[in-house]
């Protein structure tokens, strides 16, 4: 291998790093619709970040992206039980307005949540729609971070639309999920344009060149690392991050650094 | 417990890389083989069956002739030939093609039907599957692919239970998690193989290993679409013996090929 990075030799030989705490910020819970997990339960995550040397991880249940009140809920009990290595994102379901402020609620009264979960693609609708303003202007008015799965082309969360939202709420942090898969110029360029708005590489670091491509157009502090957990393997991701041409510190930057500031760890 | 050195000194055998201009090219890629291998060095990875994209994207009759030209001398990449239906005499005779591979070393087969646009059937095929039978050669095709409405899973199901002994290997199954779709078929076709490139799922290549060995996996990165990075670490990382990675990584793929008989 001659590859000259010392923390892909330290995750070579280990499967990972203990110089390089990583943490995960787009991660989910239990089991879904159309995947077979092996490993969907808390204690089956945990093992997994333990083996991949992943401190920390801020998901949102699969439950919650279907029934928010019971999803929500699932999140809040693990998040409560394991403090120390799991953070929540309350997600928000803009198909049930006339729940929003007592979601809203709920939010306030939770601990361990760091902000919302949008996935407009799976609720069918757009994230610059005004059924997201009352869970944007709170996260504005709290300053919190706001994950949006988003993807290119798509009519619900373009990364153009994310780049919207970034201009119109300043205060919220908004983390770029996927990246905007497919549109990776337009989601680049978003982030290099918006201070708050960050690309997460969910899925997108297996794409060839692609981290290259953000770190020299976006810089390395604007990425953060996600897998999708339970869905993929953290060391696949890694690994892309590893073997991309780019600096230890620019990996340490999207494994854990940016992660760290963003939650004041 | 594994031994925490072994992994860096597994012999990667990729199944799936490629080099050459592309019609839609990703944001890095190699243009020539020489250019592959540094990739391969930098990762840690000692040989590949590479195909060439102009095989796919110009055509098979410009891109098999390529790649064999291309890599002749660079003893770490084997080469694999694109096909066509045997009846429109494009290639030649099932004699002549077969005579071709022999003389240029190659061992294995790829088909792209969706971008070539032909069957996958024994009626378009068939005696070309029947000549991959007896000389044991196998198929490689990628699971995105389709022919004739037919795609996907179903498509390898269709191929398998008209030539069953036909060794074939499907690549680049997706992030959705494919086990519902090909655990039946690893069940139901002895012969079937699955490449590792995007085998992203947590704990995959771990279950499928313990409920069927690591004999149907080969490691493959799908290069340059797909990082090397990944396949290699996910990988290296994986809850199994180091006897299965060691399968897994290269052993199973010089055995396919070490059977081949031109």
């Amino acid at each position: 291998m001659k590859n000259p990075s010392r923390l892909a030799a330290e995750f070579m030989a280990n499967g990972r790093a203990d110089s390089c705490p990583v943490i995960d910020m787009h991660g989910h819970l239990g089991p879904f619709q159309g995947i077979y997990f092996p490993n969907p339960s808390p204690e089956d995550m945990l093992r997994t970040m333990d083996r991949a040397g992943v401190r920390f991880l801020v998901m949102s249940s699969h439950a919650s992206l279907v029934d928010t009140q019971r999803g929500n809920r699932l999140t809040a009990e693990v998040v409560a039980q394991w403090p120390n290595r799991f953070r929540g994102y309350w997600t928000i379901n803009p198909n049930y307005p006339g729940r929003m402020a007592e979601e809203l609620e709920a939010f306030a009264r939770s601990q361990g949540f760091v902000g919302f979960k949008f996935h407009p693609d799976h609720h069918r609708y757009p994230l610059t729609g005004p059924r997201y303003e009352l869970a944007l202007r709170y996260a504005e008015e709290h300053e919190l971070l706001v994950l949006s799965h988003t993807w290119g082309e798509s009519r619900f969360n373009a990364p153009g639309m994310l780049a919207t939202l970034a201009e119109r709420y300043p205060h919220v942090t908004f983390l770029m999920g996927h990246s905007g898969y497919g549109e990776f110029d337009k989601a680049i360029q978003a982030a290099r344009e918006h201070a708050n708005l960050y690309l997460e590489l969910t899925a997108a670091y297996r794409v060839n060149g692609v981290i290259e491509w953000m770190v020299r157009e976006a810089g390395s502090s604007k990425v953060v690392f996600g897998t999708d957990l339970p869905w993929f393997d953290p060391h696949y991701g890694i690994g892309c991050i590893l073997f991309a041409k780019i600096t230890d510190e620019e990996r340490r930057d999207i494994l854990h650094r940016n992660a760290e500031r963003l939650l004041k760890l | 417990m594994r031994n925490r050195r072994s992994p860096l000194f597994m012999e990667f055998f990729d199944c799936n890389a490629s080099y050459g201009a592309l019609e839609v090219p990703p944001p890095s890629f190699a243009e020539n083989p020489h250019k592959l291998l540094e990739e391969m060095d930098f990762c840690g990875v000692q040989e590949a069956l590479v195909h060439h994209a102009a095989q796919r994207d110009d055509s098979p009759l410009v891109g098999n002739s390529l790649l064999s030209e291309e890599i002749q001398g660079l003893d770490r990449l084997h080469g694999t030939w694109a096909i066509l239906p045997p009846r429109t005499g494009e290639q030649g005779g099932v004699g002549a093609f077969l005579e071709g591979m022999k003389q240029n070393r190659v061992q294995a087969l790829w088909a792209y039907p969706a971008e070539h646009r032909f069957l996958m059937t024994r009626t378009a095929l068939g005696p070309l599957y029947d000549v991959m039978v007896e000389k044991r050669i196998p198929l490689f095709f990628s699971v995105t692919e389709s022919c004739g409405g037919v795609s996907g899973w179903l498509l390898v199901e269709q191929v398998l239970a008209a030539t069953p002994e036909l060794t074939l290997v499907v690549t680049d199954h997706g992030s959705w998690g494919d086990d519902r779709f090909f655990r039946p078929l690893l069940e139901a076709y002895g012969n079937l193989h699955i490449d590792t490139s995007r085998y992203e799922l947590d704990g995959g290549l771990a279950a499928l290993c313990h409920k069927y060995g690591p004999e149907r996996l080969l490691f493959g990165t799908g290069y340059p679409q797909m990082n090397m990075g990944g396949p290699v670490l996910t990988l290296t990382s994986a809850d199994i013996s180091d006897r299965d990675r060691g399968a897994i990584a290269g052993g199973n793929l010089r055995r396919m090929l070490g059977s081949v008989r031109l």
